[in-house]
């Protein structure tokens, strides 16, 4: 994704380790919100 | 097709059974083949339909339970490890429960027949809340219909098989040049790829202390942090990074008309 980005002119950067290595070294997290969620359809 | 007429004759009841409940556990391995070979055993009086068929029909329904529930309590995570040949496992969990929901319960019984379907049918039952006595009726009912199905070609086309093995053994040199050379154009392919895509060198990596250590700087408003995760992970009570977005992966021509382009772009995902 990082490639394709930089091939549309931005200019990208990968964070190392992502969320769990934020998270362990302490960052300041938030809720995902409930309009991002998707779920897969049921039959209950 | 005597040598395996005879292994089928030492040991045609517990091949079947393993093959199948292997296949019903999303391996990859032939249990049709398996149950047309049974079959054609059973036409030179090697094996006995009943047996047969019990023995096949407890596989497939103890394989199947058991993803039906790692279905019910893993969701993504076993949905996406059974899409993974797929070029994008996010897409093809949530086309295949479409698919399944909209043609209803009902696709369990044909759902064996149906390549891909058939690993997926399963697990996919326990993620979307099916009630397991209806799961297990519906499995009950096409687990009977596939064994069926295949002993009965296997016992109707014993001959035919015979002379199918041996023609496949006398084209087996020219199934060899073949196979190498498929995998030389694969190998070919691949060069090609990763040549050009070199060109785009490494995207630079960046460690969180220096993330933060910019932020703290006062920063930013230069940057966009961007979660990349697939929604699989988004269940009820996931966090992310503060002040991230997300943009769907299976969207990004869309997704980028959306992203600032004068910040400095930084993706994560778990």
């Amino acid at each position: 994704m990082a490639h394709l980005l930089r091939e549309k002119g931005f200019n990208t950067f990968v964070i190392v380790g992502g969320l769990s290595a934020w998270r362990k070294a302490g960052g300041h997290l938030e809720s995902v919100p409930k309009n991002d969620l998707i779920k897969l359809p049921t039959f209950a | 097709m005597n040598h395996l007429l005879l292994l089928m004759a030492r040991h045609g009841y517990f091949l079947t059974f393993a093959i199948l409940l292997a296949e019903a556990l999303g391996l990859p391995f032939p249990a049709s083949i398996a149950l047309v070979t049974a079959g054609a055993a059973m036409a030179s009086h090697l094996l006995m339909f009943p047996n047969l068929l019990f023995g096949a029909v407890l596989a497939l329904l103890l394989g199947d339970s058991l993803l039906f529930w790692l279905g019910r309590y893993s969701g993504w995570a076993l949905l996406g490890f059974l899409c993974r040949v797929s070029m994008n496992p996010e897409t093809c969990i949530l086309r295949s429960a479409e698919s399944f929901y909209k043609r209803g319960k009902a696709t369990l019984i044909v759902a064996k027949f149906i390549p891909g379907v058939n690993s997926m049918a399963a697990p996919l039952a326990g993620s979307m809340k099916m009630r397991f006595s209806q799961f297990l009726y519906l499995d009950l009912v096409g687990s009977l219909l596939y064994a069926t199905t295949y002993l009965l070609v296997g016992y109707l086309s014993r001959d035919f098989l015979a002379v199918t093995l041996n023609s496949i053994r006398a084209a087996g040199r020219v199934m060899e040049v073949l196979i190498i050379g498929a995998l030389m154009i694969y190998a070919i392919y691949r060069t090609v790829q990763f040549l050009k895509y070199r060109k785009y060198g490494m995207v630079p990596r960046v460690e969180v202390q220096d993330l933060a250590a910019r932020l703290a700087a006062g920063d930013a408003d230069k940057i966009q942090l961007v979660d990349v995760r697939s929604h699989g992970y988004y269940d009820i009570g996931a966090e992310r990074i503060l002040g991230s977005i997300r943009i769907e992966p299976n969207n990004l021509d869309e997704e980028a008309k959306n992203l600032p382009k004068g910040k400095d772009i930084y993706l994560y995902c778990t």
